[in-house]
């Protein structure tokens, strides 16, 4: 009894340690943190909502990328407005962007000892607790308690991996441990406290960018950015083992062996009733770019699927088969003002090691604000066999020529029949 | 033989001898847009026109006067004599324009007007057209109305009707549930040649139900074999590939000659106007279709539009490319996407 009295005066007394440290946190940062607002000029009211936080003494402020996404692209449409602690307002302007980790920094004009953030200079310990700071839905700042789990695996670009409620309106926010030193960024959320922040280094390299390299436009910034991404991406890709694996039957299909490339696997051989015999294995790249709530870019879709006739022809096999090709679309949203029309090429290949006969086609669009950034899609069919197919299919978005052409000329070379 | 051979020569001959003594006018009352309704063949010298009964040519028109006109033939030729009429009596041929036809000299082919109605004044000397010959098609036709071959070819329609529900199903199917469809769809293809029959009955000509279907149905079967023809050419062929736009003509061709054997069939008119007429009714059907489809098409398409054709092995003819030449071809629509991405 004096052992269970104890426990429950230990977890007490540490729950009441805890809250009373992030009030102490809480008061202490206060000052530098800010609602960030869109307003939108036309009808004087703001349009989008977010937090950000200032991190020197002249009046730079970071948030995300996202939350500043529509003044970045239509300048002229909106402008960015802070509103401070202590309710003051003010208006902002946009300096730097990191379109692929989501990051922007925005300034405000500058008064004496302004308190600001400090970045961290270690990464935390996983377990350690940290306190996101936010202005959730527009019902004031908060702050929310949470352990830092780690980085996310499966993502290409780090994300730290917090658990702990993040709500739309904290995106921008700072994590802080307990020192008060900003270790990460609010940028999204799975839900049921499962959130994602960008590690404090990518801040730490864009602040210093901004301090030492000249600045382009946005758009430059961002198709630069996007660029250099694609190429770090790619290059990972195509260096990376690709290894052979079968599928169904007869197929070989490439797996290719990065961890940010995650497969899963499906089959209708529970159906008793299918005429075709179906197993996909589909792989996807687990990053989508923001640029605008209309325009992802980033992702990366691989499909296989092998199909076996049970008991109909070859004509209808052919004839159902066709229909299974015939809708292939984007895997990433875009419209019109960001990308053009698909072209296609279709044609009838053959690799050079005979393995397999495809009817294979092409697809791109060119992006309408990044030059030479292009979303691609490939199709392709097997023509060979009576009553066995085999489709393989991908779709990369926000990809360069020379990348497109190499990884459609290995992928096309490695997919066969045993 | 010879006696048949013989008789229109004499039957010429009398009429010379009689044109001699008694004068003869043929009058024949037209439409507005001359289409002939009633012939009259008047042999006197004097020739009344009006709406009472006393008349030779009775006109139930009530803008005509009762006593409207008469025509009276004077040294050979034929006068207009207008009784002072109401509304005027009017001539209206090649080299006049209409003016009023008091004490006119008639020609022949002569149009005059009186209230609301047309007279064509023709001699019994009018030179009519050329006999027309039998088409080519007369053969064809006889053949496809023939019973045993129209049975064949809707037959032949149903199974293929049957066979596209069949290998469009991507479940299990029954000879029943393929039956309904196949049949339905035979009979929904029935109302176009029914429909011409329908239209050619009533404009009174003759409705031939049997030659319409016939031959409505032997070009059906022709499509499909251009269909598959084209599906063919399309999987064999490469993007911009000119060959499957070819076969897409021949199917073109195919309307257009079903639409002028319908009329050929259907209704007497004039080459010229069925050739017209049969152009008019594809390009309604190829270009109403095309009009619907570019007016369903959204302004932008963010799937993209290829072609995926696939057919068995068997249907396979063409050499396959190198994954090269692919890339190499492929590498091309990054050239062309990044020109429109400039376009604003």
């Amino acid at each position: 009894m004096k052992a269970f009295l104890t426990l429950v005066f230990l977890l007490l007394s540490s729950s009441i340690y805890a809250t009373e440290q992030a009030e102490q946190l809480f008061n202490q940062l206060k000052p530098s943190l800010y609602q960030i607002k869109l307003i939108d000029k036309a009808s004087g009211e703001k349009s989008s909502i977010g937090s950000g936080f200032q991190i020197s003494a002249d009046g730079i402020i970071a948030t995300n990328y996202h939350v500043i996404s529509s003044y970045a692209l239509h300048p002229k449409k909106y402008r960015i407005e802070y509103l401070d602690s202590q309710g003051n307002k003010g208006d902002l302007s946009l300096q730097r962007v990191d379109v692929i980790n989501d990051l922007a920094l925005v300034s405000r004009t500058s008064q004496p000892d302004m308190p600001y953030f400090k970045l961290s200079k270690t990464t935390p310990q996983k377990g350690e607790q940290l306190f996101s700071l936010g202005n959730p839905h527009d019902l004031g700042m908060i702050v929310v308690p949470g352990t830092y789990n780690g980085l996310k695996k499966e993502s290409f670009n780090d994300r730290i991996h917090f658990t702990g409620s993040i709500n739309s309106g904290m995106s921008g926010g700072p994590v802080v441990n307990k020192q008060a030193e900003v270790v990460g960024v609010n940028v999204a959320t799975s839900g049921n406290a499962i959130g994602f922040l960008v590690p404090h280094d990518k801040l730490v390299t864009l602040y210093k960018a901004f301090l030492t390299t000249a600045q382009g436009s946005i758009e430059e910034q961002m198709s630069e950015q996007l660029l250099a991404n694609q190429e770090k991406l790619m290059s990972e890709i195509l260096n990376s083992p690709w290894q052979a694996k079968q599928l169904g039957k007869q197929a070989i299909i490439p797996i290719i062996d990065v961890p940010f490339i995650r497969c899963w696997g499906d089959s209708n051989a529970d159906k008793a009733d299918a005429l075709i015999l179906t197993a996909i294995a589909n792989c996807s790249l687990d990053e989508n770019t923001y640029i605008s709530s209309r325009f992802f870019t980033g992702s990366m879709e691989i499909e296989f699927r092998t199909m076996n006739a049970k008991n109909i022809g070859a004509n209808k096999f052919y004839q159902l088969y066709q229909q299974q090709i015939a809708h292939a679309g984007a895997s990433n949203r875009a419209g019109k003002d960001n990308v053009t029309e698909y072209q296609c090429h279709h044609d009838l290949v053959k690799p050079e090691n005979n393995a397999i006969n495809n009817k294979s086609i092409f697809c791109t669009r060119a992006y309408k604000k990044f030059p030479n950034l292009f979303d691609i899609l490939y199709l392709s069919a097997s023509i060979d066999k009576n009553k066995e197919a085999l489709v393989s299919h991908f779709t990369v978005a926000g990809i360069n020529q020379e990348n497109s052409l190499a990884f459609t000329r290995k992928f096309m070379e490695a997919v066969s029949w045993k | 033989m010879e006696i048949k051979a013989i008789s229109p020569q004499s039957m010429t001959m009398q009429n010379i001898a009689t044109k001699e003594t008694i004068p003869e006018l043929i009058i024949e009352e037209v439409s507005k847009n001359y289409k002939l309704l009633h012939r009259h063949r008047l042999t006197k010298e004097n020739i009344h026109i009006g709406r009472d009964y006393h008349n030779d040519v009775i006109l139930a028109d009530p803008h005509i006067c009762p006593s409207h006109l008469s025509i009276e033939f004077i040294d050979g030729k034929w006068k207009i004599i207008d009784h002072q009429t109401v509304n005027g009596t009017f001539i209206e041929n090649v080299k006049h324009k209409k003016h009023a036809a008091n004490q006119y000299i008639i020609q022949d082919g002569d149009i005059i007007t009186l209230g609301k109605s047309q007279l064509r004044m023709v001699f019994n000397n009018h030179q009519v057209s050329p006999t027309l010959a039998f088409s080519p098609f007369e053969s064809f036709i006889d053949l496809m109305r023939h019973p045993i071959a129209l049975f064949l070819s809707i037959l032949l329609f149903t199974i293929v009707a049957g066979g596209v529900f069949y290998f469009n199903k991507p479940t299990e199917v029954n000879f029943s549930q393929l039956l309904v469809p196949a049949i339905g769809m035979t009979l929904g293809f029935t109302i176009w040649p029914a429909g011409v029959s329908l239209v050619s009955h009533l404009s009174k000509h003759d409705a031939r139900v049997m030659t319409q279907l016939g031959v409505s149905f032997a070009f059906f079967n022709l499509m499909w074999f251009s269909d598959i023809l084209e599906t063919i050419v399309t999987f064999n062929s490469a993007s911009n590939a000119i060959l499957p736009m070819i076969i897409m003509l021949i199917s073109i061709a195919l309307a257009f000659s079903l639409f002028w054997l319908n009329s050929y069939i259907g209704f007497h008119m004039s080459a010229r106007r069925r050739i017209i007429i049969a152009a008019s009714i594809t390009g309604l059907l190829f270009g109403g279709s095309y009009l619907v489809r570019y007016s369903n098409k959204p302004e932008f398409n963010p799937r993209p539009q290829y072609d995926a054709t696939i057919m068995m092995p068997n249907f396979l003819v063409a050499p396959s490319s190198s994954v090269d030449s692919f890339i190499e071809d492929s590498s091309k629509l990054f050239d062309k996407t990044s020109k429109e991405a400039q376009k604003k």
